[in-house]
């Protein structure tokens, strides 16, 4: 007897996704992933000043506010060939990389991992088995008994206060639940201090852009932070000390917290490194140039198809015609008007809602496709790009990940294990740590260059009349974002944004190929109908981002799954 | 400068600790009502050392960070709740937390009430706070305010004034206003 579960809204942070699965025998064998709300912000971008863009593209959500503007500038300077100083690479950079690892230490902690751990069951810890156990995992100082007895007796009082709100999506008790209480505890100490951590990273963001969550910094043709080392308001010796100094401690708690804890729990859960590999084709973008014009850089991009890493095809400039040609949406199974699957400069967005039907058109997201081919997008798929490509900080910290899980599991563990739930949380963790040394690398590059007396941070962009057309891609956290956009007589005559949880969230195209939720979601495991944890699990592990997918108001129910016999 | 979870309090001077947060999204029409009041008081007021005046966007549960360490939060925002278009709407800590107002119509629900709870989880959240909501008549994509939530932000700014009055740090109107710079309505 099979039953379809409804799981709306998936999300424990921005927008509505709902999902559909069929369960059969405990096991999934179909699935669909809706998302609930228009989007179709890029509109009022139209007739507008392009150099104004990135401020309304860093609007669209409040999440992924400055990968947005970081997107939008470079699609501007693509379509004016624009060439900008490598001041301004150097602090966009770190401006990428201090927000990428708010951002994934936000993902793990405290928006994923009560999917893995029991909160209640850490009430039953015992604070020094704790401390004893976390001193086998790792250094790190702020594992002690006295820490975890503090931790436990504020559980104690928020428990006791009826305050479990915060944890509401978390399904403690649930038979899919198999951490020891030890182990919870320890979770839990480190979901708190990961609010420190996450804020000094978020501070160097704030330092740099003059204002967060949407900074101020940027524009077409460099940025606009004034250098000068004697100036109180400029970029000084003490900012740029003091950021050193935060983006120190960061990397700290990412290599002796965020890797160990990532890797006990692979180690703990290790069928979950079996289940949820879905499409294991891969797209990511080269990311964190170290030349004026985007043709070096420290982040490997390129494409993998069907899990074959010897077959990588990497993504070499900010102008490579590999990316920018291959790239569409289909609207087949997406509420548009139309049935077309067209080159982001062609498209348009106009709304046609029709009922949920999964034969026909089910969801507000487009379906993004890479030479006609769903791609999975997001830290695991730049992981692999650069693992199979040789990028030496990945392979570093993939292989000692694996090496830490495989020896806690008593098994061995390669690089294929990545292809599932628990792999893209291993792979933005293994991320983190590469944008912890790559920030602190491109400091030091802005230092060293500021020491050479080059203090230019801006180019004065023209627009000639006629049109231009240009893209722009960024390495976001939740993956591959490209704004394109289309330039008449200086005003934007058309803009679309193709963003990671639209890759990844989007729905069937027109020759039926699921998109990576979906595919995802098939052979995951369902112990409890009314409770799909797994499903979260699995959706969860992308990170989805809804609110820039799509957009605008929706009437939001209170249960959380429908489950109903077919 | 953003405050950093419980070392935050010992970061700022004692008196350095009420924010106003403006939350919405100035692309969702009436959703840009927080952002619009929180440019209407700094236009028309200088504020106290200690008081921040912060338009935040939607961040959902990225605006933790901005209530960690905080004395008191002010919050204005859009609200699902009964009544018309432009009512203004009152809301305290613990009626936020206990009997939820659905305090976001557009995408980010889990916002306010979820960082709330986050915050006091850490040992740092404000002890007092207080949401100043207004009902929309429309959150869809466009630019600019309907007439009703247009009417809303006089009473919203005062309400944020009364509000700092209270505690103890109330600003002081401007002799010459500056020029009100709504950014997302130039064309």
């Amino acid at each position: 007897m099979s039953q379809r579960i409804t799981v709306d809204p998936i999300t424990r942070i921005e927008g509505h996704l709902r999902i559909d699965v069929e369960v059969d025998g405990g096991t999934v064998k179909n699935s669909w992933s809706s998302g609930q709300m228009f989007r179709g912000i890029e509109e009022i971008l139209k007739g507008r000043d392009p150099r104004d863009a990135w401020l309304f593209t860093q609007r669209f959500c409040g999440v992924c506010t400055t990968v947005h503007a970081i997107a939008s500038v470079r699609a501007v300077e693509n379509a004016l060939n624009l060439e900008i100083p490598i001041n301004a690479q150097y602090i966009r950079n770190i401006i990428v990389t201090a927000h990428c690892l708010h951002d994934h230490i936000v993902h793990f902690y405290h928006l994923s991992a009560l999917d893995w751990v029991d909160v209640v069951s850490a009430l039953k810890a015992d604070p020094v088995k704790t401390a004893a156990l976390a001193e086998t995992l790792s250094p790190w100082p702020r594992n002690g008994w006295r820490e975890m007895e503090k931790v436990k007796a504020r559980l104690q009082g928020f428990v006791a206060g009826g305050q479990l709100g915060i944890f509401t999506n978390g399904y403690w008790g649930h038979p899919a639940m198999k951490l020891p209480p030890e182990v919870n505890l320890l979770a839990v100490a480190h979901y708190l201090q990961a609010l420190e951590y996450q804020q000094k990273a978020l501070k160097v963001v704030a330092v740099l852009g003059s204002k967060t969550p949407n900074i101020q910094n940027l524009a077409v043709g460099g940025v606009a932070n004034p250098i000068n080392l004697d100036n109180q308001t400029a970029i000084n010796m003490e900012k740029l000390f003091m950021m050193r100094e935060l983006l120190e401690e960061v990397r700290t708690f990412i290599q002796q917290v965020y890797l160990p804890d990532v890797a006990a729990i692979g180690a703990m859960y290790a069928p979950w490194l079996g289940y949820g590999a879905g499409v294991t084709n891969y797209l990511a973008v080269p990311d964190l140039p170290l030349d004026t014009k985007g043709t070096k850089f420290d982040l490997p991009g390129g494409t993998i198809f069907d899990g074959n890493l010897a077959g990588v095809k990497t993504i070499n400039s900010f102008q490579d015609p590999y990316f920018r040609d291959n790239v569409s949406e289909s609207i087949a199974h997406a509420w548009y008007d139309g049935d077309w699957d067209k080159h982001p400069w062609d498209e348009d967005t106009v709304p046609n809602y029709t009922d949920f039907d999964a034969e026909k058109k089910y969801s507000w997201v487009k379906a993004p496709r890479f030479q006609g081919r769903p791609m999975q997008v997001g830290p695991l798929a730049q992981v692999l790009v650069g693992y199979a490509s040789g990028h030496e900080l990945i392979k570093k910290y993939a292989d000692q990940t694996l090496a830490t899980a495989g020896s806690i599991a008593k098994t061995k563990l390669g690089p294929e294990v990545l292809h599932s739930t628990l792999g893209r949380h291993a792979a933005r963790a293994i991320r983190a740590a590469v944008m912890a040394d790559l920030a602190l690398k491109h400091l030091n590059l802005l230092i060293e260059n500021i020491g050479k007396g080059d203090v230019a941070i801006f180019v004065p962009p023209t627009f000639p009349a006629g049109e231009q057309r240009g893209f722009g891609f960024h390495e976001a956290p939740r993956g591959t974002l490209s704004h394109w956009v289309i330039i008449r007589d200086g005003k934007i005559a058309n803009y679309q944004a193709v963003v990671p949880s639209t890759w990844n969230a989007g729905p069937r195209d027109e020759k039926g190929q699921k998109g990576p939720y979906e595919a995802s979601l098939i052979g995951n495991p369902i112990a409890d109908a009314e409770k799909p944890l797994e499903v979260l699990r699995t959706v969860h592990s992308f990170d989805p981002c809804m609110a820039c997918a799509i957009h605008t108001v929706d009437v939001e129910g209170n249960e959380i799954a429908r489950v109903r016999t077919l | 400068m953003i405050p950093a979870g419980e070392e935050a309090a010992a970061e700022r001077p004692p008196e350095a600790n009420v924010a106003v947060l403006g939350l919405g999204n100035v692309l969702m029409g009436d959703d840009a009502l927080g952002p619009t009041v929180v440019k209407v008081l700094e236009a028309e007021y200088e504020f106290p050392p200690g008081v921040s005046v912060q338009d935040l966007g939607t961040p959902g549960l990225d605006l933790t960070p901005y209530l960690a360490g905080l004395r008191a939060a002010i919050v204005v925002d859009t609200v699902r709740a009964g009544g018309a278009p432009g009512e203004v709407r009152l809301y305290r800590r613990d009626e936020i937390l206990k009997n939820p107002p659905q305090p976001r119509l557009s995408p980010h629900d889990p916002g306010l009430k979820e960082a709330l709870l986050t915050v006091e989880f850490s040992g740092s959240g404000p002890r007092e706070v207080l949401l100043v909501g207004v009902i929309p008549a429309g959150v869809e994509t466009g630019v600019g305010l309907s007439p009703a939530v247009q009417g809303a932000v006089r009473s919203a700014a005062a309400a944020v004034v009364t509000e700092l009055a209270r505690l103890g740090v109330a600003p002081s109107a401007r002799a010459v206003p500056d020029p009100l710079d709504l950014w997302w309505e130039r064309t």
